[in-house]
């Protein structure tokens, strides 16, 4: 089936994915949306971004892998975390990158390369923040204006408060809540944390919105206002 | 939260026929604090039927890990090691974000230093550097091992209870007691740190377990040595201090020793002279001081930024919760630190159903700036969790508890809410019979007393109204200098008792197909829904809720009251229907 044609803001993919057609998508060859995910306007996602490597192997090099049912808010940014790597000097490099030799070493060169970023399911950005964590689990909640630091690790079931920052290289635990400055674990979420933080709507939500006039039922989430504007 | 307030013009008011039982819910007591939790933090007994609150619960360790390196630690050498991380995970003394183990030298080589990456602290600030980028935290300790040990080692042991037993006035030097210490012993105990005076000690102590036995210690020599290793594994003596708030359910541990340990410390810094201290303030300049949670999160207690040392991570615990009544298992994760499921979770949400609050004017959206004395209207939608459709009865006072009182009315407080079955049950039904178009709903026919307004599969939405009322401005005071009315009082919060009535099957532990055998079953509850902030703005002003969509802020708050939980398998009323008539519609 092709995608749908349609006028209004939204692309629509065959998984179900509704990407804004005024974000910004750079390297989409290298994206890969699970299915039913949303991306809103004015966001960015460097797909571009991706590992180097020999111009031979030029296919499956996935730069930003995203689950099923995610949300990126307007304004947020994906971008893979990059960092200088120490390999043997490829042959392909015409002009040659500053050597290191070591006692009994290979040759080694020192190059910039991006790692790939991957995100789970049930992920929600929220608005102006900046991701550029290397993992981020399921049932993760990164509130507005965040900045996740490179290489961070995001284990699943976590709530990240509105304007966190979290270091370079952090790790965190499943279950917590995390805020402040640097970001750091300050609670425990419940047991529930998990169906507190699904992206996607209870049955009986979709049906209110659908067919109801008067308001908006429940927000367990901040998804179904940015929604109910989407419709 | 403050209750009753001096010169407040009215005092909430008491029904003298209402027993003490029966009192209305007051979320903005005290002790409301305590009893009030969201409803996805409340856990449910299946056996004692009835909701089980964080307070009521019993927790059990299922692991210890590390959150950095996410590592389970076994939880012997959580009793031998201590309570942190001794791998690489260090958080930074400033700023507590983690570090990480840098390379100095060209390339990936040597040495290795521990570097925040958001304040850029390092380990070479304090002159510390690694040889290996491996086993930090062993390095680190031997890095730290003070000069003194050996000494210590090499044979020139004093008793090292000299200095501490010569005299106990030795302590309180502040006290200006007489004291009477020799220059020998003074001179000792000065130059002695903490961690010199600790490895006497445990030199001291582990000879007189050699010796004498452990008799006058008053347990066996192993229970001892799993004391020594626990004061002894990376740090000194309060290493097992807890700075992350309530996450390690392991910080009580040993807590008497502790605190001797760091009496002990307090004591000798203040006798560390204070006028040397100020002078040592003075040069550094309050810039280079530590600040409270820098120092304590130290076991040194430092007051001085270049005597920060790295924290080794602490560990997080994965913890099953029992209840406190029967001891059944309510909550029980699997032990692998990284996976996310549960054994067994019996939690409320399941069990009990939901409250959540909307404007009934959907261009409504602003709950922050509710206009004084106009009515406004709200959906209150009480969604099913149940396999059994449910009878809910509301019940709230005519007047929300507090010194401004809001007027609070439910149209509909007794009404039924359909079973929560499968959602294509739901869609077949639809096609056939429309179960949702034959009952007559204030959607379609306006607002009428008793009249839900609209109803679905398991979910039934009421409409609630409620009259702020007018309070004085802020910066009006009494005669006191006192606040007329506070920021607290300026939120609209109505306390709802809840009463939901249900008849399940019975469960069958044979197995059996009885299917007649049906139990009723009741829960009641008190509730505290916030439904918004009344605004300062006169009631003149005819266009409410000007500030639009853009100040949106869902305020469903629905928070339950483990206080007031009462589950009673078929027990007698206890909130009578002309009490609920008398309180909600009028």
């Amino acid at each position: 089936m092709p995608p749908k044609q349609t006028k209004g803001e939204y692309i629509e993919t065959d998984t179900g994915n509704k990407v804004s057609r005024k974000s910004v998508i750079l390297g989409s060859q290298n994206i890969i949306l699970g299915g039913k995910t949303i991306i809103q306007a004015d966001c960015t996602i460097r797909g571009d971004l991706r590992r180097t490597v020999a111009p031979s192997q030029q296919s499956g090099n996935v730069a930003i892998a995203v689950g099923r049912y995610c949300f990126l808010s307007r304004s947020s940014v994906l971008r893979p975390p990059g960092r200088t790597h120490q390999k043997p000097v490829p042959t392909y490099v015409s002009p040659r990158p500053p050597v290191v030799q070591g006692a009994d070493q290979p040759l080694l060169c020192r190059t910039f390369s991006y790692c790939p970023m991957k995100i789970g399911d049930h992920v929600f950005v929220g608005e102006g923040s900046v991701v550029e964590a290397a993992l981020i689990g399921s049932y993760v909640h990164i509130a507005k204006d965040c900045v996740i630091g490179k290489f961070a690790i995001i284990k699943d079931c976590v709530r990240i408060e509105e304007g966190t920052v979290i270091a370079p290289n952090t790790v965190i635990p499943s279950f917590s809540l995390v805020s402040g400055r640097p970001g750091v674990v300050t609670d425990e979420l419940p047991e529930t944390a998990q169906e507190g933080l699904e992206c996607r709507l209870p049955n009986y939500l979709i049906y209110n919105i659908i067919y109801m006039i008067a308001g908006v039922q429940t927000l367990t989430i901040g998804v179904v206002k940015n929604i109910y504007r989407m419709i | 939260m403050s209750p009753t307030k001096p010169g407040a013009p009215a005092a909430p008011e008491e029904d003298p026929d209402e027993s003490e039982e029966e009192e209305t819910f007051d979320p903005r007591a005290p002790r409301s604090n305590f009893s009030l939790f969201p409803l996805e933090n409340l856990l449910y007994c299946e056996d004692c039927k009835q909701i089980r609150c964080p307070r009521c619960v019993h927790d059990e360790i299922v692991c210890f890990f590390c959150p950095n390196c996410l590592f389970e630690v076994p939880s012997s050498t959580v009793k031998t090691d201590g309570n942190r991380c001794t791998r690489n995970c260090f958080s930074c003394p400033i700023c507590f974000a983690s570090l990480v183990v840098a390379p100095t030298g060209g390339g990936q080589a040597g040495p290795y230093i521990l570097l925040c990456n958001h304040c850029l602290w390092s380990s070479a600030e304090m002159g510390i550097e690694f040889e290996k980028p491996t086993s930090i935290a062993a390095q680190l300790a031997e890095k730290l091992k003070p000069p003194a040990l050996a000494k210590v080692t090499s044979g020139s042991f004093t008793s090292p209870l000299s200095p501490l037993s010569a005299s106990s006035e030795g302590y309180f030097p502040s006290m200006g007691a007489p004291t009477i210490i020799t220059p020998d012993d003074e001179e000792d105990k000065r130059e002695l740190s903490p961690e010199e005076r600790f490895i006497k000690l445990k030199a001291h102590y582990a000879q007189q377990k050699t010796g004498a036995g452990a008799d006058e210690y008053g347990g066996s020599p192993g229970a001892l040595s799993r004391l020594m290793g626990l004061y002894s594994g990376l740090g000194s003596g309060s290493r097992s201090r807890s700075f992350g708030r309530g996450i390690g359910g392991f910080s009580n541990m040993g807590g008497k020793g502790k605190l001797e340990w760091a009496e002990w410390d307090a004591v000798k810094e203040i006798g560390d002279d204070g006028e040397e201290l100020v002078e040592k303030i003075r040069e550094a300049g309050f810039s280079r001081t530590t600040s409270k949670e820098q120092r304590i999160a130290q076991n040194h207690q430092p007051r001085f930024i270049q005597d920060l040392k790295p924290l080794a991570a602490l560990l997080r615990t994965k913890r099953s919760k029992r209840c406190r009544a029967c001891r059944h298992i309510l909550v029980k994760p699997e032990s692998k630190p990284t996976t996310i499921r549960f054994r067994i979770k019996l939690v409320a949400m399941n069990y009990i159903p939901a409250l959540s609050i909307s404007r009934l004017d959907p261009t409504a959206f602003n709950y922050a700036a509710l206009t004084p004395l106009s009515t406004h209207q709200f959906l209150l939608t009480i969604t099913n969790p149940l396999f059994d459709p449910i009878n809910v009865t509301l019940a709230t006072p005519a007047k929300t508890p507090g010194s401004y009182p809001s007027t609070v009315t439910i149209l509909c407080p007794t009404f039924e809410v359909g079973a929560n079955t499968d959602v294509w049950d739901e869609a077949l039904q639809t096609t056939a019979n429309p179960p949702t178009t034959a009952i007559k709903k204030g959607r379609k026919t306006g607002m009428l007393i008793g009249t839900v307004w609209d109803l679905g599969r398991n979910w039934t939405t009421v409409v609630i109204e409620i009259v702020p009322p007018l309070l004085p401005l802020p910066g009006e005071l009494d005669e006191d200098g006192n606040e007329l009315a506070t920021e607290d009082d300026r939120l609209v919060q109505v306390p709802v008792s809840v009463r939901v009535v249900y008849e399940t099957d019975l469960e069958r532990d044979d197995g059996g197909l009885g299917k007649e055998a049906k139990e009723k079953r009741e829960h009641t509850y008190w509730s505290v829904l916030g439904l918004g902030r009344i605004s300062e703005k006169m009631p003149t002003t005819a266009t409410e809720d000007a500030a639009g969509p853009s100040a949106a802020r869902p305020m469903s708050l629905a928070s339950i009251a483990g206080k007031g939980v009462t589950g009673r398998g078929g027990a007698v009323e206890e909130i009578s229907g002309s009490k609920v008539n008398r309180h909600s519609v009028r």
